[in-house]
């Protein structure tokens, strides 16, 4: 055997233990596996809340909860509240939407929604003409339906950006309502909300049926 | 089948046939053997005429003669006996008759085509099994793994969408069919229909289909079969060559282009590939497939060391792969689900782009693998390979986090291997090995989301043994293999607390086969096979949403004191009452090969016990709406089917290819259907081979009608709507079903031309050329779009070889 022929196939011994690992790092002492990285579980949602404030007084506050304590679980949503509200009043609707599986980190999802406000609509539907303003029966059916608007997303390149929903105006009608219904669905639309996309463009985030009386 | 490649390196033989051909029974074919490393005249070869009784020795100058033969293809044996051992120093890696099977094309003048099918791994002997040429392979090179073995009977793939594809063998895929590429198992995220194998086609050397269980010899996982990926066999004194080929396709705009090289000397080899595809967004009949393309790069090479009866080779490769789902496949909601299973085209249609946006998957595999030969003794050799896979995968789904992978692992697997390959020890040939695999899962931080898939720690230890004994035409196969399996799992709950887990298998497998040559022309194999496979660990630990549907593992969900199902906590393995699923395959296979009919008959039937699949179980509110769940169960299963194969010589020109298969297969604990299954297809092949045409040295025109039948075993129909609306209620103890019908049966034309001029091949091949709108049973994306709709593909390859080395 030459030198030339030695030392390749050295070169190949080498390659070949280097390639394959020659220290069995496979045989810890100790079998337990290191859990995978803790992260901050972004994609549920477990509790929606809706806050009605008077538009005449910050005190008179009306929420309504809708929950999914489990988040994936097979566990059914509930919808804790029924949405009560005087007749002729006007107010305005926010929300607080929590990811609360770790009660020790419950993590504002309603922050993310915010952050990416252009991909996200907050659309609604409720019996006809419980509200003097906006009236009719919402825009789930038919986007172009009058709902009040207070805030528009961020992507606005003409000073006109298009509606969120995370804050909007409502004026209950004079006419009394029980068990009417109130339905809120949030559409996630990543390159696809436009000011005519609809409920239907993109997924939901939640959809969520209230009952609504105005008393 | 790498045996015989080695062989061929020690011992290239030209053929240089000279035809007469006056009348049907008035062929003749004529030739030299010579000796590929001195360029000398091989005597006293012999030669026999396949399936004819037709024997001939070469004269002392290397050269034969044929006469009176009744058809210009023939298939002549080259057999090494009475050929001087210094020249075959090597017949011991073959056993005792080393035979070459040559299929000697008259009106190929230099080409030989060699195949090695007939030479077959230890302990699949008495399986049916198909082997894809490289020739066929480099027709497509732009194609996955899968849809290169899809035109084997009886095999075809199980996708999502037009990237994803998982081969499918007799109904079973995933991991239930074993993938070994270049002696190792691929280590690969192999879990749910939407994770494919990252293995580059056009680097292949060729590819084998065992259509039975073969456990015994590859491990656990090879419960339906094995596909078998050869790389390149690193030939010694093989003068320099270098192979280019591009290939252009219409549906997509895609390109992909390969080469590769390499040379032989005395003691030494080596080889270089890789290959760039891009593929756009495809094209159904009536509408673009908007984020359909991919992105494929891939490298590799390797080395061969020999020295007198020591062999070492290295191996390396890397598959780097940006992977386009359909958009409009994405369905975060019941309501969405149902909207987008009942519109007629997907919901998202935008104009051509190249762009991969999400839903996409990017994973980078990278392979490297040593073998060492030693012949020790004439009868004998030793071999231990090594193989280190690095598996780094992240997947994008269409989400508020979008740019954050939702999915993100690392997977490291390590292999050792060690065999005994012998012969003549108590009077029968076998192998005798002893593997250790190990295999390393980690999720790595920043997804936004809680782990889908543990992180993991599996190690394997084997040991198996396969003999087989030849008296007379008769060869009898007996296998037998024991593994011991430990698993340590570390997951995190949605709440992020942690769970842990451990659980071990051993297992038993065997096997017995036997072959019999029934006469020159008809041969018929049977086979009984064992096999088992631990449940993957999307089975055990998938909790909630993934696509469109919630899921849940085996070990995620159970039934309360008051009968509903709760999903609160995890259940330890061992509790749970959740067992390996254990497989039993009987495979027979009765060949004949006349003249001019070849027929190839498979009859199998296939019980698996403790089958684990996914099924609907329930509707339940979320947040998000109602959502379809899923849950993952397990049940003994019944596969029984019959693959048919009939080639038959229509003239000197023309040969008909006929293909049938069909299998037929039941949940038998429930008694009710199993989902996802194949459905019955038919398909016949007519093709015109030319010689001499115009410029060119062969032309082959091709037809490919196909027709493949509507499922009508699949499961009963239950609209989402009707659950989401309660108009049809389902529980855990209802019969299984699907979201819509089982799309139509269909027929698909494919046309293909090939040539040869020179140094240069190429091909045309047209698919779908009616360009007909259908869907397929076995594609996911069935509820969202159709099949891809006519594509235009043009192929050229260069082949150049030096005349010495």
């Amino acid at each position: 055997m030459n030198k030339f022929r030695k030392y390749s196939l050295l070169v190949i011994l080498i390659t070949a233990a280097s390639l394959t690992g020659c220290k069995d790092d496979d045989d810890d002492v100790t079998p337990a596996v290191t859990a995978p990285p803790m992260e901050n579980e972004e994609e549920v949602i477990t509790d929606v809340k809706l806050i009605f404030t008077n538009s005449a007084d910050a005190n008179d506050i009306v929420e309504a909860r809708a929950q999914d304590p489990d988040g994936e679980g097979v566990q059914e949503l509930a919808i804790l509240d029924t949405i009560k509200l005087d007749v002729s009043k006007t107010y305005v609707l926010t929300y607080e939407i929590l990811n609360a599986l770790d009660a020790n980190d419950v993590e504002n999802i309603g922050d993310e929604i915010k952050e990416e406000d252009d991909e996200h609509q907050i659309f609604y539907s409720f019996s006809n003409n419980a509200f003097a303003n906006p009236t009719g029966n919402g825009n789930i059916d038919n986007a172009a339906d009058a709902v009040n608007y207070n805030d528009e997303d961020s992507e606005a390149q003409d000073g006109s950006g298009n509606p969120v929903g995370l804050s909007t105006t409502w004026t209950t009608s004079a006419t009394q309502l029980n068990g009417g219904n109130f339905t809120v669905r949030l559409q996630h639309q990543p390159d696809v909300k436009t000011s005519s996309s609809g409920s239907n463009d993109g997924d939901t985030d939640f959809e969520l049926p209230f009952v609504l009386s105005i008393q | 089948m790498k045996q015989i490649f080695t062989l061929f390196c020690l011992l290239l033989i030209w053929l240089v046939p000279l035809v007469a051909q006056v009348d049907s029974c008035n062929f003749s074919i004529s030739g030299t053997v010579l000796d590929a490393k001195t360029k000398e005249p091989v005597p006293y070869a012999s030669i026999k005429l396949f399936g004819e009784e037709k024997f001939t020795t070469t004269n002392i100058k290397g050269e034969y003669t044929f006469k009176s033969l009744c058809t210009d293809d023939n298939t002549l044996i080259i057999s090494c006996i009475g050929y001087s051992e210094s020249i075959c120093n090597h017949h011991h890696e073959h056993g005792r008759s080393p035979h070459f099977y040559l299929t000697q094309k008259v009106h190929q003048i230099e080409s030989v085509l060699i195949e090695a099918e007939e030479i077959k791994e230890e302990g699949t002997q008495s399986i049916a099994q198909v082997t894809i040429s490289k020739e066929m392979l480099t027709q497509n090179p732009s194609q996955s793994l899968a849809a290169s073995v899809a035109s084997v009977d009886g095999v075809s793939f199980i996708s999502t969408g037009s990237n994803v594809q998982l081969p499918i063998i007799h109904g079973l895929y995933g991991n239930r069919v074993l993938i070994v590429n270049n002696g190792i198992k691929h280590g690969f995220q192999n879990w749910n229909r939407d994770h494919a194998p990252e293995i580059d086609v056009s680097s292949a050397n060729s590819i084998t289909v065992l259509k039975g269980a073969a456990g015994v010899r590859f491990g656990p996982e090879a419960l339906g079969g094995a596909i078998i990926i050869e790389s390149n066999p690193l030939y010694r004194r093989e003068p320099f060559y270098l192979n280019m080929g591009t290939s252009y396709e219409t549906n997509g705009q895609g390109l992909s282009s390969n080469l590769e090289l390499g040379q032989g000397f005395k003691n030494w080899s080596y080889f270089l590939n890789g290959n760039y595809t891009k593929i756009g967004d495809r094209q159904s009949a009536e509408y673009n497939l908007t984020n359909s393309g991919k992105e494929e790069k891939s490298f590799g090479f390797g080395t061969r060391y020999h020295l007198k009866n020591f062999d070492v080779k290295v191996y390396y490769s890397f598959v780097d792969q940006n992977l386009a789902l359909l958009r409009s496949s994405i369905a975060e909601s019941g309501n969405s689900f149902v909207r987008a299973i009942n519109s007629d085209e997907p919901i998202i249609i935008n104009p051509f782009s190249y762009e991969i946006n999400e839903p996409n998957q990017l994973t980078q595999h990278h392979f490297g693998k040593v073998e060492m030969n030693w012949w020790y003794s004439e009868k004998a050799k030793l071999t231990f390979r090594a193989g280190r896979q690095l598996n780094f995968r992240e997947e994008y789904d269409v989400r508020r986090n979008a740019d954050k992978p939702i999915i993100d692992l690392d997977l490291i697997t390590s292999d050792y291997q060690l065999e005994w390959k012998h012969s003549g020890w108590f009077k029968s040939d076998g192998l005798i090995g002893l593997q250790y695999f190990s295999q390393k899962n980690r999720n790595n931080p920043g997804t936004g989301t809680t782990a889908f898939i543990p992180n993991y720690d599996t190690k394997r230890l084997s040991a198996f043994l396969i003999e087989s004994k030849k008296i007379g035409t008769n060869t009898l196969e007996l296998g037998f293999r024991v593994d011991f399996e430990n698993n340590f799992i570390t997951g995190r709950e949605t709440s992020q607390a942690i769970f842990s887990d451990e659980y071990s298998f051993n297992n038993i497998t065997a096997s017995v086969g036997y072959v019999k040559e029934i006469s020159e022309t008809i041969s018929f194999r049977t086979n009984l096979g064992t096999a088992w496979r631990a449940p993957n660990m999307a089975e055990l630990y998938s909790f909630g949403q993934h696509g469109f549907k919630s899921s849940f593992g085996l070990l995620r969900y159970y039934t309360n004191n008051e009968g509903r199902l709760r999903t609160n906590r995890i259940i330890e393995f061992t509790d749970s009452g959740v067992e390996a699923e254990k497989g039993y395959k009987f495979i027979n296979e009765l060949k004949v090969n006349n003249d001019k009919n070849r027929h190839a008959i498979t009859l199998y039937s296939h019980y698996i016990e403790n089958y684990i699949f996914d099924r609907p179980l329930a509707v339940i509110g979320t947040i998000r709406g109602p959502m379809p769940v899923f849950i993952f169960d397990q049940a003994d299963a019944l596969f029984a089917g019959v693959d048919y194969n009939w080639e038959r010589q229509v003239s000197e020109q023309l040969l008909g290819t006929f293909g049938f298969s069909y299998l037929w297969s039941r949940n038998i604990a429930e008694n009710e259907p199993l989902i996802n299954q194949p459905s019955m297809q038919v398909n016949y092949e007519l093709s015109w081979n030319q010689p001499n045409f115009w410029k060119f040295e062969s032309s082959k025109l091709s037809l490919k009608p196909t027709y493949t039948f509507r499922q009508f075993q699949a499961p009963k129909t239950v609209s989402p709507e009707s659950l989401i609306n309660g108009s049809e209620t389902v529980t855990q103890e209802s019969e299984i079903f699907d979201f819509t019908d089982a799309p139509n049966g269909y027929f698909i034309l494919n046309l293909a031309w090939r040539f040869k001029w020179e140094n240069f091949g190429g091909s045309i091949t047209v698919e779908n050329f009616l360009n007909n709108s259908y869907r397929d049973y076995l594609n996911e994306m069935r509820y969202f779009a159709d099949e891809l709709g006519r594509n235009i593909r043009f192929t050229i390859n260069y082949q150049f070889k030096a005349k010495k080395s």
